[in-house]
């Protein structure tokens, strides 16, 4: 069955997107990413222009990321106090992304910067997080002791114990200064406005290599931090691009919140390890992909304006 | 002598009265045959007749496209071509190219000044074989002509132009909005020796609201003889223009609504699964 999108201003078979919303918040339940970086290019290829394709991706991750947060608070897996200073981070560093975009859209080379830190970024994500959890996964067989690794991580715990205001995340079982996760949040927030991206698959590595949050604490923290960055932006496409579409927004969130549940379930019943390596998967197939777009001659010059 | 000179005065004033009624005779019979002219033109230019079956297309919650039939009488013998646009406007388009002679990347922007967004020409017979070049870019018909009348910029030369024309074609024909085929015109010959003409085209569920202008053009000759012209409009009515509508004229609400009802569902589907027990 078909369905006319009225700010899309096409036509849509409604399986659509109800199985990418479907699919997109599985992903999101099990890792605690948005999966803008997924869905918004699924979308322009399903006929939805680029613009209303990212502005309607926030809309329905706000219900995705409502859905994950609560199936994962319910369980006790989400730090408040860590997501509130990673927001005000974030917060911060949108700001001067958007600043930061500004003068690269002046000195003519955006599109050449976002690309590469897209794939920079993607690829050294999804390289690391693959090589660390393969290593961990087969030191775990092995029962082999990681001694080298431990004494690396006291040499950073140092250095981060030295900073000042030091607090208690009781979720996560950590302790930190609050600079820390402002900073790293804020570090997420630039590249996510120069990208154009939620940020989740740079937020969940940071969580858990930089601040050693546990796995399961990280994916509803992010999934929680994700929430409030999406209704920021849905509002703001809505209000300055009007390029939010409610009808399509609905239809994907139909799929989303369900996969989110399902997928909060299903990553409970996999180990840490394991959910690491199946996101590095992803994120490493989503890098090739852009990566032979870049490389490959397209098969149309020209685009509509507003999408990446 | 006085007789003789009244009777030839009475004659020259007959010569004089048959020579105006003569002249009289010749205005009117060059005055009729004007009329008769002008009369004769009348009936071949109003002979080209063009109807639209469906010239107003509602867009619902269930619209995937429609179909537009354009019939009418032409004189016999001459190729047909029907020409269907939106209103003249410009377009800006995002433009590929090859960064440091490896990565396809955006490298700007191209803006398209007189281009319809939807442009749509059928014709009986190749528009190339049946009309002179001339002729097509006076009445923009087909690709070639359309090239002619757009405004590329920024372009150096002819030949940067002709190439991104070219993709704008292909964006757009990827779009459904631009097309041009010939041979899907039917005709045949009717009791009063007159040409019908028919033609059932696909309308792109992709065509934007709006008014739409159907030319009907009689060729004969490499020219354009006879023209005729029919209008097809398109607009969003019930919920889906309530929602665009909403869209553009109260942006804060629409926002709000989009984040209550996501907000809503996530909590919603939520509070299903944990009834079910979904969640633990």
């Amino acid at each position: 069955m078909y369905l006319y999108l009225p700010v899309a201003l096409t036509s849509i078979n409604i399986l659509i997107p109800v199985g990418l919303g479907l699919a997109v918040g599985l992903l999101s339940g099990l890792f605690g990413v948005g999966g803008g970086f997924l869905l918004t290019p699924l979308l322009i290829m399903f006929g939805i222009p680029s613009t209303v394709a990212a502005a309607t991706d926030s809309n329905q991750i706000v219900a995705a990321s409502t859905s994950g947060t609560y199936a994962h608070w319910k369980v006790g897996n989400v730090d408040f106090k860590m997501g509130l200073y990673l927001l005000l981070g974030g917060f911060i560093g949108g700001i001067v992304g958007v600043q930061a975009i500004k003068l690269l859209h002046a000195m003519g080379n955006a599109d050449f910067v976002i690309k590469i830190t897209y794939i920079l970024m993607l690829g050294i994500v999804g390289v690391y997080m693959f090589i660390e959890s393969l290593q961990s996964m087969r030191k775990k067989k092995d029962g082999a002791v990681e001694v080298a690794k431990e004494e690396k991580e006291s040499a950073m715990g140092r250095f981060l114990k030295s900073l000042p205001l030091q607090t208690r995340f009781e979720k996560s079982g950590i302790t930190h200064s609050v600079f820390v996760p402002i900073v790293l949040g804020g570090f997420v927030g630039i590249l996510a406005a120069i990208m154009g991206v939620g940020g989740g698959f740079l937020m969940v590595p940071i969580m858990v290599y930089m601040l050693r949050m546990p796995m399961h604490v990280v994916v509803g923290t992010s999934l929680f931090q994700i929430l409030f960055t999406c209704i920021e932006v849905t509002f703001l496409q809505a209000y300055t691009n009007h390029s939010v579409d409610f009808l399509l927004a609905v239809l994907l969130l139909v799929g989303s919140t369900v996969g989110a549940q399902v997928g909060a379930v299903f990553g409970r019943k996999l180990k840490a390890e394991q959910l690491k390596i199946l996101l590095a998967a992803i994120v490493l197939v989503v890098t090739v992909k852009i990566v032979f777009e870049v490389t490959l001659t397209p098969s149309l010059l020209l685009s509509q304006v507003g999408g990446h | 002598m006085k007789h003789q000179f009244k009777i030839q005065n009475v004659k020259f004033k007959l010569q004089t009265e048959v020579r105006k009624m003569q002249v009289t005779a010749a205005l009117i019979l060059t005055f009729a045959f004007c009329i008769m002219q002008f009369a004769f033109v009348g009936t071949a230019q109003a002979m080209l007749t063009a109807k639209a079956n469906h010239d107003h297309i509602t867009i619902d919650f269930f619209y995937h496209g429609s179909t537009v039939s354009v019939r009418g009488i032409s004189d016999p013998g001459v190729d047909l071509v029907v020409k269907i646009t939106s209103p003249e406007g410009h377009q800006v388009l995002k433009q590929k190219g090859k960064v440091a002679g490896v990565l396809w990347m955006n490298v700007g922007q191209l803006k398209f000044e007189q281009t319809p967004n939807f442009y749509e020409v059928f014709s009986t017979k190749k528009v190339e074989d049946i009309l002179s070049r001339e002729e097509m870019e006076k009445h923009v018909i087909g690709y070639p002509a359309l090239a002619k009348h757009v405004d590329i910029t920024p372009v150096a030369n002819e030949e940067e132009k002709a190439k991104w024309f070219g993709e704008f074609v292909k964006f757009k024909e990827e779009s459904k909005v631009y097309t041009t085929s010939s041979g899907k015109i039917a005709t045949a010959l009717n009791a009063e020796g007159k040409q019908d003409y028919y033609i059932l085209t696909e309308w792109p569920y992709q065509a934007q609201p709006g008014d739409y202008l159907v030319s009907v053009y009689a060729v004969k000759d490499n020219k354009v003889i006879e023209q005729a012209q029919a209008k097809v409009n398109v607009e969003q009515i019930g919920m889906v223009k309530t929602l665009a509508t909403m869209a553009k004229n109260s942006p804060a609400i629409y926002g709000f609504l989009s984040i209550g009802v996501a907000l809503g569902a996530g909590v919603g589907v939520s509070m299903v699964f944990k009834k079910g027990g979904g969640s633990h």
